[in-house]
């Protein structure tokens, strides 16, 4: 029994990472903009995409593939920021009108790609020295789980480096408090913000490509759960808070798995239970996350 | 610097009407009058913070006008806002860092970095401590110093006795003419009006947005409308 839980938790590891990459783009751009980009997932959704185009059909090697995941996530999420985001800035739009222009790209997307490619789940790209195992007496990991655990710590580190100690970092710490005095100090505040889209951009290409790797499909509609998922897992570390959304994403990621893991089979239909009743009782118990936010008013909607 | 027929305001409304406004280099130059009576938008305005609706913002021979806040705190104009808006969730070092944040040169940040300690030790000592977590006087000293790090040509000071005790206002104001003697102008917006009388050369008073009064601090001091209305002096 204990061998199975361990199991599962190095399983669950693995999704950890997927979610806690994406929780880290939720959270820097509720942070600094105060809106929830609902087209993550599909930024995430079309890295995806992107490694199997490159590795399918046209054959190049899965290294070119994931690089291409990050780089075609980042360019999908600044087109998004260009057509979508700029404008709304630009135009002082209301938050609801923001909220509604995020949620029609995230459409949009979705119905683009499905439109190209039909809604059948396809099989991911998994490289032939990827598909090894290790075993450490009765546990058996996924050689590919583990290296890309090992690629998400490691890009994690980067990243806290960055927010914490960097000139860039600090800057967009401030932002995300007061943007209008951050910009009296001279920040430019338009460049922070592509940065953090850039950022976030990233990680969710690289969470593509883990996910690929843990699941073995995609699929246009394959960013909505991990999405939601993601995003809870931001609102759970304190949103705008980035080592919190790391931290928050895996708490999601591995609750969920082990959630599902310890239940009897024949209540499986209860999966989903875990993810909306952690977000009920965060919300009952502690709306501001575990841990402290990164935005000057607490509260989603403002004071 | 000088602000030319600027009108101003929120919105649809205006709150600032036709303000003139000089400051030389080298001076304190003080804006005083009463509460919500237009001082404060008027720093906003230069700052870039709200733009004009009529008039000109001249600095240094530069036209601020259309200018993002950001590029006017290239030219060299800093902001230390009226409660201090300091970066909450940012360590007192880090709330300077921000500060410094157009300081190119790492020697040169570090230098300033030094002076701004040696003005306000206190700051120091508390240097990793979250900025949310200071008391008063350390959040006036630490908004001003973040106002410096930059060394400023100018720096438009809103309100620095706001909420404090008397022996920390003293403090405060001592802190302001050492900075101002170590070569940074200074536009001064108190509600304090001895004090800013005091501690200035030119002063300007406001009242519903326009200019009432100007000239030589030292003469308003004994202008008997100043006393009067504003001194409590009869």
């Amino acid at each position: 029994m204990y061998v199975y839980v361990v199991q599962q938790l190095i399983n669950a590891l693995a999704y950890g990472s997927v979610l806690g990459l994406l929780a880290v783009g939720y959270t820097m751009i509720y942070g600094i903009l105060g809106l929830i980009n609902f087209a993550h997932g599909e930024i995430f959704m079309a890295g995806a995409f992107a490694c199997y185009l490159l590795v399918k059909a046209l054959h190049l090697p899965f290294i070119i593939g994931a690089v291409g995941a990050v780089v075609a996530s980042i360019l999908i999420g600044l087109l998004l920021y260009k057509i979508v985001y700029q404008p709304c800035i630009k135009h002082k739009a209301p938050v609801l009108a923001v909220f509604i222009a995020s949620f029609g790209a995230s459409l949009g997307l979705k119905y683009l790609f499905m439109m190209f490619f039909g809604d059948q789940r396809r099989a991911f790209p998994i490289p032939e020295y990827l598909t090894g195992v290790h075993v450490f007496g009765q546990i058996t990991v996924n050689t590919r789980d583990f290296v890309m655990l090992i690629a998400t710590i490691i890009i994690m580190v980067v990243i806290a480096y960055l927010i914490r100690y960097t000139r860039v970092g600090i800057a967009m710490r401030a932002v995300s408090y007061n943007m209008k005095i951050a910009e009296v100090m001279g920040v430019d505040s338009i460049k922070i913000v592509v940065v953090a889209f850039i950022i976030g951009s990233a990680l969710a290409g690289v969470s593509a490509v883990q996910y690929g790797l843990n699941f073995s499909i995609l699929y246009p509609n394959m960013g909505f759960t991990p999405g939601l998922e993601g995003f809870i897992g931001a609102v759970l570390g304190g949103i705008g808070n980035v080592p919190g959304a790391m931290i928050g994403g895996f708490i999601i990621g591995i609750g969920e798995i082990l959630f599902v893991a310890l239940l009897p089979p024949s209540f499986s239909a209860v999966r989903p239970m875990f993810v909306w009743g952690l977000l009920f009782l965060i919300l009952f118990l502690k709306p501001t996350g575990l841990f402290r936010p990164n935005v000057k008013y607490e509260g989603i909607w403002g004071e | 610097m000088a602000l030319s027929n600027v009108t101003a305001g929120y919105g649809e409304g205006n709150v600032l009407h036709n303000i003139n406004i000089e400051v030389e280099q080298g001076e304190i130059v003080a804006l005083v009058g009463s509460n919500g009576v237009g001082k404060t938008t008027t720093l906003r305005s230069i700052m870039g913070i709200i733009k004009p609706k009529v008039g000109s913002i001249v600095f240094n021979g530069q036209n601020l006008g259309l200018l993002p806040s950001h590029k006017i705190a290239i030219t060299g104009i800093s902001y230390c806002p009226e409660g201090r808006e300091l970066f909450g969730n940012l360590s007192v070092y880090e709330n300077l860092r921000i500060g410094g944040y157009l300081v190119k040169n790492h020697k040169n940040f570090k230098s300033r970095l030094e002076w701004i300690y040696e003005l306000f030790p206190r700051l120091y000592e508390r240097k990793s401590q979250l900025s949310a977590s200071l008391s008063g006087g350390e959040q006036q000293m630490l908004a001003m110093g973040r106002a410096l790090m930059a060394t400023p040509k100018l720096m438009l000071l809103d309100e620095p006795s706001l909420g404090l005790a008397p022996i920390l206002v003293d403090n405060i104001y001592e802190k302001i003419r050492e900075i101002n003697r170590s070569g940074t102008s200074i536009l001064l917006v108190e509600q304090n009006i001895s004090l800013a009388l005091e501690t200035s050369g030119h002063s300007y008073v406001m009242e519903e947005g326009q200019i009432r009064l100007q000239g030589k601090s030292k003469e308003l001091l004994n202008n008997d409308y100043i006393k009067n209305a504003y001194l409590g002096v009869s």
